[in-house]
């Protein structure tokens, strides 16, 4: 197996994009061959969810290759719900890694706001079991609430707990222009004062509205090239070190233990081992924070803190900048927002950026190790990454 | 003898009760003041109402070019029972809302204009006026449209509003909406906040001034102008895009 | 005539699934039409439940509870609550009902109450 590196990297600003879907994805790959200062592409993986339900187009990658003008490069999408991006991550080393192509463009989009937002609910829900879990009215906050009663009853996370994840990332996305939300929140405004439950109603009891993260427009890239294309190139030398991927049961409930998120676990143990590295050497992380609460569980199955810990872990401090294990310090799914297809590759693009030692206000001193979750369904399909700055 | 028309043109308003100022804290920990606007503070609104008429987004076209004819009428003595209330953040302008009394136990909500976006301003502001007119001048309820998907949302699905769709809303004649005095009650826990006496410092700051709004919404900015000037060092298509909204073309 | 929602029982190995999936999860055989339908039963306790406040689009009610029922047999499913102060472990009983509607087809689930 060949060893795979990050060339390029491009994203767009995410927030409500008045866009054809295709030119989003466009700029966005755009941005990342540049970066990487190459023209032509071998293989072109677009991710994204939403394209044929959402925005009435299929055949989405080979718009993208053609508004690029790539042809006669090879061109694909990639649908794997919320965690397309990394599934197409993950489809690009494959391919490069196999020495089947040397330069790989990997683009990730959604345009959910085309839409209403019960109708990009909707359309999210349908991720879901459509005769056990859809039919009911289940909605992803609604799987995150229950599954949240769960972990408040069994760990003793709070309310608290999940407005500092709240307040943390949207606030580090202060530091990150490309992020959607650009307004600060405080403790006191979100969950203290008089007014704060009606400041922060909830969504779906317990999760309350700055729980969740916004719905949000947007495209990232990557340009995964050989080594020896890479040191052609002459761009920082970003290895993908690592790939994990797992999958669960589609029904949440069928699990044996539903608090538990078996394959998270099991998707970073992979990635770990294929890198020879251990949660304990990761110095920039990015974990789906789709919910306040993912992060803190996140943050245990991946192994950084023991299980029932996180929140533990997130009163001192450790998972914000400057501390231990610096989590999401680009705002993460809350604060960046999510388009779904797109979001994948942006925590990829973020990760590059902090080993690069790009990120600006944002940059965790010294990165050169960094961790990727994408989180697919609830839970039932989810794709690690590990990333080594090398030179 | 010569008839003095203006007297006829004018609308004798009827005296209503002011609205008690209150004070909250914003999701970002800021504290904002709602607060009755008098007529000769109207020239103050109208300057930052201007330029949301040219916000093609989120109905605030529609929303702004409706609430300057209602509030300018109302300056000029063309709009009967008209109140105004206006939500500020230190001093700033958060938020207008405003409304009329249509008879002693009945009114009429007019619109809700929220220029700080992303923090419930509009939501709060809208409350305001629903205990102004329950509450403070006791009506039995408030007949009340929605303008726009955002509008819809929040009053209609948050307050449970019962239909009136016999009765054409002064709001393009469409069918009403009602707030009645029970719903409010059953929405008050969870909907309506605010403190009140307002601390002298707060209320001073909102009293001396109408200032503007630090971060209005603003017309759709090419989203992608930022991902565009990322290899433009002289920032050309910002530029122009700036100079075409100005009205001026980029070879001028 | 009382409506039921059903488990699917291996016919090799015995094991119960809900919901239907074409291979067993246990013994994972891959014979063609080899379980049995069994119907679930209706008695259980809450394991987690929320009340939704942003529905999709088709719902016209303002908040709609969800949960998870662990059933007497041990299986687990979700459903709609019609329980105004839900609590964790609390006893439940279903009945099968419409929990869905769309334009020309209605959606049978089951609905959960205090027992």
């Amino acid at each position: 197996m060949r060893d795979v590196y990050v060339a390029g990297i491009g994203i767009t600003t995410f927030t409500r994009l008045e866009y054809p879907l295709s030119e989003i994805a466009s700029y966005a790959s755009m941005m990342a061959l540049k970066d990487a200062g190459v023209t032509e592409v071998d293989q072109v993986y677009v991710a994204n969810m939403g394209s044929p339900r959402v925005n009435h187009q299929t055949a989405l990658a080979s718009a993208v290759v053609d508004s690029l003008s790539l042809m006669p490069a090879g061109a694909a999408a990639i649908e794997n719900g919320p965690a397309s991006g990394a599934s197409a991550i993950k489809a690009g080393f494959q391919a490069v890694a196999s020495g089947m192509e040397d330069v790989v463009l990997v683009a990730g989009v959604e345009r959910m706001r085309e839409v209403n937002n019960l109708e990009a609910t909707d359309f999210v829900a349908t991720l879901t079991h459509p005769l056990a879990e859809y039919i009911y009215g289940v909605t992803l906050p609604a799987h995150a609430a229950m599954f949240t009663r769960m972990y408040m009853d069994r760990y003793g996370v709070t309310e608290r707990h999940l407005a500092m994840v709240g307040v943390k990332n949207q606030n580090a996305a202060l530091n990150n222009v490309w992020a959607h939300l650009q307004q600060e929140i405080t403790l006191e405004g979100i969950l203290d004062s008089p007014e704060a439950m009606t400041n922060n109603p909830y969504v779906a009891e317990p999760l309350r509205f700055f729980d969740a993260c916004p719905v949000s427009d947007g495209g990232a890239a990557l340009v995964l090239v050989s080594e020896e294309k890479a040191r052609e190139l002459g761009r920082p030398m970003i290895r993908i070190t690592g790939v994990g991927q797992a999958t669960d049961t589609h029904a949440v409930f069928e699990r044996e233990d539903p608090t538990d998120l078996l394959a998270v676990r099991k998707a970073a143990k992979d990635a770990f081992a294929m890198a020879g590295l251990s949660p304990s050497d990761v110095d920039v992380a990015e974990l789906h924070d789709a919910f306040t609460i993912l992060e803190i569980v996140e943050s245990e199955e991946v192994g950084f803190f023991p299980k029932g810990e996180g929140h533990i872990a997130l009163e001192k401090g450790e998972t914000a900048l400057g501390g231990s294990i610096p989590i999401n310090v680009g705002g993460g799914l809350k604060g960046r927002g999510h388009p779904v297809g797109a979001t994948g590759v942006a925590q990829a693009w973020e990760i590059v950026t902090q080993l690069r030692g790009d990120g600006e206000a944002r940059q965790v001193e010294g990165a050169r190790i960094g961790f990727t979750c994408n989180f697919g369904g609830f839970g039932n399909n989810v794709v690690c990454l590990t990333f080594v700055r090398e030179d | 003898m010569s008839v003095d028309l203006e007297k006829i043109l004018r609308p004798v308003d009827t005296p209503m009760k002011p609205y008690e100022p209150k004070y909250m804290l914003l999701a970002s920990g800021e504290a904002v003041v709602v607060r009755q606007v008098e007529r000769d503070e109207i020239p103050d609104l109208l300057k930052h109402v201007e330029p949301l008429l040219h916000v093609e987004r989120d109905f605030y076209d529609v929303v702004a070019a409706r609430v300057y004819s209602e509030l300018l009428a109302h300056y000029r003595h063309r709009y009967q029972d008209q109140y105004v209330l206006a939500v500020q953040i230190d001093g700033e302008l958060a938020a207008i809302v405003n409304g009329r009394q249509v008879t002693p136990k009945l009114g009429m909500s007019l619109h809700t204009l929220a220029l700080r976006r992303g923090l419930r301003v509009g939501a709060h502001a809208f409350a305001a006026k629903m205990e102004y007119h329950i509450d403070t001048l006791g009506h039995d309820e408030v007949l009340i449209v929605a303008e726009s998907p955002i509008g819809f949302r929040r009053w209609m699905i948050e307050y449970k509003l019962e239909k009136r769709f016999d009765i054409p809303h002064e709001l393009g004649g469409v069918p009403s909406w009602a707030l009645t005095r029970e719903l409010f009650d059953r929405a008050r826990s969870s909907l309506v906040v605010g403190r009140r006496p307002v601390p002298d410092e707060l209320l001073d700051k909102a009293m001396a001034a109408i200032l503007p709004p630090s971060d209005p919404p603003t017309p759709p900015l090419d989203p992608l102008a930022a991902t565009r000037s990322m290899y433009d060092p002289t920032a050309t298509s910002l530029m122009a895009q700036r100079w075409e909204m100005e009205g001026r073309s980029a070879d001028a | 005539m009382a409506r039921e929602i059903y488990a699917y029982k291996c016919r090799l190995c015995g094991t119960l699934h809900y919901p239907f999936r074409m291979v067993c999860k246990e013994c994972k055989q891959n014979d063609f039409f080899e379980f049995d339908t069994v119907p679930l039963p209706k008695a259980g306790t809450l394991v987690t439940w929320t009340r939704v406040y942003n529905l999709p689009a088709q719902y016209e009610v303002a908040t709609l509870g969800l949960g998870i029922v662990e059933l007497e047999n041990g299986m687990r499913m979700l459903g709609q609550l019609e329980i105004s102060e839900p609590e964790l472990g609390m006893a439940v009983i279903g009945n099968v009902e419409v929990v869905r509607k769309e334009p020309y087809d209605d959606y049978y689930g089951m609905v959960f109450r205090a027992a």
